[in-house]
C-alpha cells in the first residue's frame, strides 16, 4: 500500500506559486466543506490543501509537482455528490475546478459546445437553450458541475429519451498523475479507432486524470413538450404501468415515478402542494409522472391520447395535463425538491443508487422496504421509473450513529445482493466514491473488479490521484 | 342555477421582463404571455362554487387575439364558456376604461350572480379592477377573499372570509356580489387530458367595440382614461455603497462585522 | 370638467377605533406639502367621534380645513356607505384630490367612488409631485416590477384620487394652526348595505410575520435556492434579534408568506439594520427599505442594483456569506 507524502512549507510554497495567494487555502483557511460531500454519513476528510485551478496549465504544474512528490490529489467539482468521491481520503490536495467555469465556444455546425469543466449543468443548459439548443442529460442537481457530471458518468430525469453524460461527451483534454496534458476524442460523431481512452476516463471519478475541458455534444431543442400526472392508487399499479408506457411508442423524455409520502412532505416542506392528493375522489398512492416532447400540438395530442387510453387500463385514477409553463415548473420544481426534502426530515441518512430492470422496480421496493423493517430502518424513495434506476434512502431520527451505519448497513447488504440477484447495477448515476467500493467488488466479482485495479496501476502507476475511490484500497487518514 | 363570470387578464411574464442598458426601454420580446397567476386562483374559486353549489362560469378578458391561450386556460381549468373582448379602439384603457368594456359586454351576455377576479394584476398591480368592475355591476364586494364559506342560493348571498391586516373578517353579501380573490387557498388544479383537449378545440366568442351593443366611444380605451402616463424613466440608482473586499469570504465577513458593530 | 373649480387637498383619516392609523397621518404630512407648492388648503376628513389626543395629531400635520362627518351606516367599514360618502361629499364640495391609506379597506373604496365620479385612480405612488405648469399632481411609482419608474397623472378629471401603502411617507407633524370645521351629516341607511359582518377574528399574531416593526432584518431575495435554503436566514435573523423577509419572487415562488414581502406592493420596514442576501435590488424592492439605517448587501453580482442602495457591499455567495457570520457571531 503507498506511503504519501505530507506537505512540506516548500511544496506549499510551489503549490502556492502555480495558482497565487488568491486561490490558494492551507490549514485554517480550507473551508469544512471541503472535508465531505453530500452525504456526510460517509465521514470527514480534509485535505491540507485547496487550490483552486483555473488552466488546464495549472493542473499540469501541480499534478507533475505531486507526482514528483509522491502527494495525493483528490479533484473536485462542486462537492454535490452522494457517495464520496471527491473527499481526500488520504489528505494531501484538493485541487477544485469550479474556477474553471466558463462557456469556450459553440460550433452551431456540428451541434457542439466547448466547456471549461467546471461549467455549472444549470448554467450550460440555460445558455444552450437561449441558442435553441438542449444539452440532453439532466440529473436532478443542477448544481454540480458538468465535469462531475461527466466523471461519474450521471444519468438524470430524461435518460430514458436521450442516454446519460458518457452519449454526450466528443472529446476532452486530460491531465494523466504524472502531469502530462492529452487529448482524447474528436468532435466527430463516430469512432473505431482503437481503445476508447476516452470512455475509459468518463465515469472514472477523476482516479485515471483530470478533466479540464469538454467538448459535449448539443441537439435541437424539441419544439414542445408537455409533462402528465398518472396517479394510481399504490406504487405496484404505478410502475406496472411503466412496461406499457413504454412500449407505446410514444418516446417519452422521462418517465419519474413518486410516492405519496414523499408528495406530501414536499408539499408540506416547500409549500407547494401542487400534486393532487385526491383525484377523482380517490386517495392517490403514487404517481408516474411522464414529459413527451414533440414538433406540434397535433404530433403531442396524439401521443396524450395514447398516454391517457393506455393509462386508463393501467388503472391511474386519471391523466393530468401540465401544460403550461407555470405549472411546469411547480411540478418540476416539487420534483427537484425530493432529496432536499428527505435530507430536512431526516438526521441520519444513507442512500442505494440501484438500478434494477423496470419490471422489478415495485418488486424491489417492497423487498427494500421489508429489509429496512427488518432492521428498524425507515425506506424513502423516489426515481427513475424508465430506465430502473432508483433512489432509496435509509433514514432515522432518534438512533445513535454507530447503531444507525450498523443497521443501515445491514439494509444495504441485503438490497445490493437483491440487486445483484435482479441483474441489476450497483449505481446508475451516483458511481462508486469510497462508499460502495465492496458493493461493487460482490456485483461485478473479482476478475473485473481485478482488472480496473490494473487499468488504475497503468494510468496512475503511484495512486496518487484520488486515492481509495473506485477499485483502490488506501490506509486513510 | 348560478350564474358566474371571471374576469381574467393576460399578462407578460414581468419577472422576464429585463430593462435595456442603453435606451432604458423595457425589452418585451421573447416574454411570455400568462395569465395572470391570481385569475388563476380567482376561477379556482369560481369552480369550487360550481362544483358545490351547480351553476356555470363564463370567463371573460380584453386584449389582443393571443389571449385566448389564456382563455384556453381557463376552459380547462373549469369555465364553460369564454370570451375575448378584442380591439384596437380598446388599447391604451385605463383600469375604468377597461372596466367599462368588460361590463358593458357581460351585460350583454347574461345577468352574473357571482363575478370573481383576481386581487390584482402582474403587471399593472393597481389592485383596482376589482372595485371598479363591482360599481360598473352595481354589484356588492368582498375585496382579498381567502376563502369561501358558504353560498345560499336561496337567500342569494355568498359568505366569505377576507384578509385584513390584522384579522380575519366574514362578511355575506347580497347578489350579485364581486369578490378579489387571494392565493394562499385557491391553488388552480392541474387539468385532465378530457377537459384540456377540449379546451384546445372549444369555440372562443370574440366581440368587438362594434359587437358589443351601445359602447360608447368616448369611455373605451385612451379617450375612456382619466389616468395617463405623460413618461416613464430607468429608476435612478442611488450612489455605490462601499464594497468590502478583502480577499475572502471570512475576511470579508470580519470586516462587515466590525463596520456594523455599533448598530449590532 | 373645469379643473379651476376644484380646490383643496383632502386626505381621509382612517381609524382602527379612535386610533388614527399612522398612514394617514403620513398622508397628511406629504399631502400638506403639494398644498405648499400649490397654493391648496389641506382637508382632513373624519368619519364619527374622535378623542382629542387623536385630533391633535391630524392637526399637528397643518390641516387648514377639517370636515367631520356624522350619520348612520359607518360604524363599520363597508363599501356601500363609504363609497357613497365620498361621492357626495366630493360632489358637493370639489376636492382637486382625495388621498387614501392603500389599507385593504382603503383600496377596496377608493377606486370605487373614483370610478362612480368617473376620476382616475391611482395607487402605490411612492413620490408625489406638484406639477405646476399642468396643475396636477405626478403620481411617480415603480411599474413592472419595479424595473422602470412611470408617471401617472390625471390631467382632465377630478378629483386625483391616491392610495399610497403604509410607510411609504413620513408622519412629520409642523404644528397645528388655525382650521376650518365643516360638519357634514350624511346618512347611508343601514338597510342599504348590501355586506353583513358575521365574525372578525383578530390574527393570533404570529411575531415572526410582524416585520414592519423589526429593528433587525434579513432579507432573502429570488437568488436563494429554495425552502431548503432558508433555515441559516432564520438562524441569522434570530441571531441578530431580528426578522426574516423576502423579495416579491420569492413570495411568488412560494418560499415566503405575503407577509414577509418587503417592497412597494407589500411591507415597508424602517430598521436600524437590514442585510439582504441575493437580492437584485429593483426599486419597488427598494422603496420598502429607503429608511433604514445601514444597509448590507450580499450578491454574487458586482453590477447588481442592490449596491447601489447599500451602506456595505460583498460580492460573494449569499449561503457562504451567511455560514460565514453565523460562524463568527457564535464564537
Amino acid at each position: 500500500m503507498t506511503k504519501y507524502n505530507k506537505i512540506t512549507p516548500e511544496i506549499a510554497e510551489k503549490l502556492q506559486a502555480i495558482v497565487g495567494t488568491k486561490r490558494f487555502f492551507a490549514k485554517d483557511a480550507v473551508k469544512d466543506d471541503f472535508s465531505h460531500d453530500e452525504m456526510p454519513i460517509y465521514g470527514k476528510y480534509y485535505p491540507e490543501v485547496v487550490c483552486e485551478v483555473e488552466s488546464t496549465e495549472e493542473v499540469s504544474q501541480i499534478m507533475r509537482l505531486c507526482y514528483e512528490n509522491n502527494i495525493p490529489v483528490t479533484p473536485r467539482g462542486a462537492g454535490t455528490g452522494l457517495v464520496g468521491g471527491c473527499v481526500p481520503l488520504c489528505g494531501g490536495v484538493v485541487l477544485c475546478t469550479t474556477r474553471m467555469n466558463k462557456i469556450l465556444s459553440y460550433d452551431m455546425n456540428n451541434l457542439v459546445v466547448h466547456i471549461q469543466p467546471g461549467v455549472l449543468l444549470c448554467d450550460l443548459a440555460a445558455d444552450a437553450l437561449t441558442r435553441g439548443l438542449m444539452y440532453p442529460p439532466d440529473p436532478g442537481e443542477k448544481t454540480a458541475t458538468v465535469g462531475g457530471n461527466v466523471s461519474t458518468n450521471a444519468g438524470g430525469m430524461r435518460a430514458v429519451k436521450y442516454g446519460v453524460t458518457r452519449d454526450y461527451v466528443l472529446a476532452m483534454t486530460v491531465v494523466l498523475p504524472d502531469g502530462r496534458v492529452m487529448d482524447l476524442g474528436k468532435t466527430v460523431c463516430k469512432t473505431s479507432s482503437g481503445y476508447s481512452l476516452l470512455h475509459l476516463m468518463i465515469g472514472s471519478e477523476g482516479t485515471l486524470g483530470i478533466i479540464t475541458e469538454l467538448t459535449l455534444k448539443l441537439i435541437p431543442k424539441p419544439n414542445m413538450d408537455v409533462s402528465l400526472i398518472l396517479p394510481f392508487a399504490d406504487v405496484e399499479t404505478a410502475i406496472a404501468s411503466v412496461p406499457q408506457i413504454k412500449l407505446a411508442n410514444l418516446d417519452p423524455q422521462s418517465i419519474e415515478f413518486m410516492e405519496r409520502d414523499i408528495v406530501d412532505s414536499s408539499a408540506a416542506f416547500t409549500g407547494n402542494s401542487v400534486f393532487p392528493t385526491v383525484v377523482n375522489g380517490k386517495e392517490a398512492g403514487a404517481y408516474i409522472l411522464v414529459t413527451l416532447v414533440g414538433d406540434s400540438e397535433a404530433e403531442l395530442t396524439a401521443k396524450m391520447d395514447r398516454l391517457g387510453e393506455l393509462a386508463e387500463k393501467c388503472g391511474a385514477y386519471d391523466t393530468l395535463v401540465v401544460w403550461t409553463d407555470g405549472l411546469k415548473k411547480d411540478v418540476w420544481a416539487a420534483r427537484s425538491a425530493f432529496l432536499t426534502v428527505i435530507e430536512a426530515d431526516t438526521k441520519l441518512l444513507d442512500e442505494l443508487d440501484v438500478v434494477v430492470p423496470v419490471d422489478r422496480i415495485a418488486e424491489f421496493l417492497v423487498y427494500t422496504r421489508a429489509a429496512g423493517k427488518a432492521e428498524g430502518i425507515a425506506i424513502r424513495n423516489f426515481g427513475h421509473a424508465g430506465d430502473g434506476n432508483l433512489h432509496i434512502y435509509c433514514c432515522a431520527n432518534d438512533m445513535e450513529l454507530d447503531e444507525f451505519k450498523r443497521r443501515s448497513k445491514a439494509v444495504m447488504d441485503k438490497c445490493y445482493a437483491k440487486c445483484t440477484e435482479f441483474g441489476g447495477q450497483v449505481s446508475g448515476e451516483h458511481a462508486i466514491g469510497h462508499a460502495k467500493k465492496q458493493y461493487l467488488l460482490e456485483s461485478v466479482g473479482e476478475t473485473a473488479f481485478g482488472l480496473m485495479q490494473a487499468i488504475k496501476q497503468v494510468f496512475d502507476p503511484k495512486g496518487i490521484l484520488n486515492p481509495g475511490k473506485v477499485c483502490t484500497n488506501v490506509e486513510e487518514g | 342555477m348560478l350564474n358566474i363570470l371571471v374576469c381574467v387578464k393576460q399578462v407578460p411574464d414581468i419577472n422576464l421582463v429585463k430593462m435595456d442598458p442603453v435606451t432604458g426601454s423595457l425589452i418585451r420580446a421573447g416574454v411570455p404571455a400568462i395569465l395572470n397567476p391570481l385569475d388563476a386562483n380567482a376561477l379556482e374559486a369560481a369552480v369550487r362554487v360550481k362544483e358545490a353549489y351547480g351553476g356555470s362560469i363564463t370567463v371573460i378578458t380584453m386584449g389582443p387575439d393571443m389571449a385566448k391561450e389564456a382563455l384556453r386556460e381557463c376552459l380547462a381549468a373549469g369555465a364553460d364558456r369564454a370570451v375575448l373582448l378584442s380591439d384596437r379602439a380598446f388599447a391604451n384603457a385605463d383600469t375604468l376604461a377597461t372596466s367599462y368594456v368588460i361590463v358593458s359586454a357581460a351585460k350583454m351576455l347574461g345577468d352574473f350572480d357571482l363575478i370573481f377576479c383576481g386581487k390584482e394584476s402582474l403587471d399593472g398591480a393597481t389592485g383596482q379592477m376589482g372595485s371598479q368592475l363591482a360599481e360598473r355591476f352595481g354589484a356588492s364586494q368582498i375585496s382579498s377573499t381567502a376563502k369561501i364559506i358558504e353560498v345560499d342560493t336561496d337567500a342569494r348571498t355568498i359568505t366569505a372570509e377576507r384578509d385584513l391586516e390584522r384579522g380575519v373578517e366574514v362578511l355575506k353579501a347580497q347578489y350579485p356580489c364581486l369578490l378579489t380573490v387571494e392565493k394562499a387557498n385557491f391553488r388552480a388544479r392541474i387539468p385532465n387530458l378530457k377537459s384540456w383537449k377540449a379546451s384546445r378545440t372549444a369555440e372562443i366568442e370574440v366581440y368587438n367595440s362594434h359587437t358589443i351593443p351601445g359602447l360608447d366611444p368616448e369611455q373605451i380605451g385612451d379617450p375612456g382614461s382619466p389616468t395617463k402616463v405623460p413618461r416613464t424613466y430607468p429608476p435612478e440608482t442611488g450612489s455605490k455603497g462601499s464594497m468590502i473586499d478583502e480577499g475572502s469570504t471570512e475576511k470579508n465577513v470580519d470586516k462587515l462585522l466590525e463596520l456594523i458593530a455599533d448598530v449590532l | 370638467m373645469n379643473k379651476t373649480d376644484f380646490k383643496d387637498m383632502w386626505v381621509f383619516i382612517e381609524r382602527n377605533g379612535d386610533s388614527v392609523l399612522p398612514v394617514s397621518l403620513e398622508l397628511c404630512s406629504e399631502t400638506r406639502k403639494l398644498c405648499d407648492a400649490s397654493g391648496e388648503k389641506l382637508a382632513a376628513v373624519i368619519i364619527g367621534d374622535i378623542s382629542g389626543g387623536e385630533l391633535k395629531k391630524v392637526l399637528d400635520c397643518g390641516v387648514d380645513k377639517l370636515i367631520r362627518v356624522s350619520g348612520t351606516g359607518y360604524d363599520f367599514f363597508n363599501n356601500d356607505a363609504y363609497t357613497n360618502l365620498f361621492t357626495v361629499l366630493c360632489e358637493k364640495y370639489r376636492p382637486t384630490a382625495v388621498m387614501v391609506g392603500g389599507t385593504i379597506n382603503g383600496r377596496d373604496f377608493a377606486p370605487r367612488f373614483a370610478a362612480r365620479l368617473g376620476t382616475g385612480c391611482t395607487s402605490d405612488a411612492t413620490e408625489l409631485v406638484w406639477d405646476p405648469k399642468a396643475t396636477d399632481i405626478e403620481f411617480v411609482e415603480p411599474a413592472v416590477g419595479g424595473k422602470m419608474m412611470a408617471v401617472i397623472t390625471v390631467p382632465v378629471a377630478r378629483p386625483q384620487v391616491g392610495t399610497i401603502r403604509p410607510g411609504t411617507f413620513k408622519y412629520a407633524p409642523c404644528g397645528a394652526h388655525e382650521y376650518e370645521v365643516i360638519e357634514e351629516h350624511i346618512d347611508f341607511p343601514v338597510e342599504n348595505i348590501r355586506t353583513e359582518i358575521l365574525d372578525f377574528r383578530a390574527d393570533d399574531m404570529d411575531e415572526s410575520l410582524n416585520i414592519a416593526d423589526a429593528d433587525v432584518i434579513v432579507c432573502v431575495g429570488n437568488a436563494i435556492k429554495g425552502a431548503d435554503a432558508l433555515p441559516r436566514y432564520r438562524r441569522l435573523a434570530e441571531r441578530l434579534g431580528g426578522k426574516l423577509a423576502c423579495t416579491r419572487p420569492v413570495f411568488d415562488r412560494g418560499v415566503l408568506p405575503f407577509k414577509l414581502v418587503i417592497g412597494q406592493s407589500g411591507v415597508v420596514v424602517k430598521p436600524k439594520l437590514y442585510i439582504s442576501f441575493g437580492v437584485s435590488g429593483t426599486v419597488n424592492h427598494v422603496t420598502g427599505f429607503s429608511d433604514a439605517d445601514t444597509v448590507v448587501a450580499v450578491n454574487t453580482d458586482p453590477d447588481a442594483a442592490i449596491f447601489n442602495y447599500c451602506t456595505y457591499g460583498i460580492v460573494g455567495n449569499m449561503d457562504e456569506v451567511c455560514d460565514a457570520m453565523l460562524a463568527k457571531l457564535d464564537k
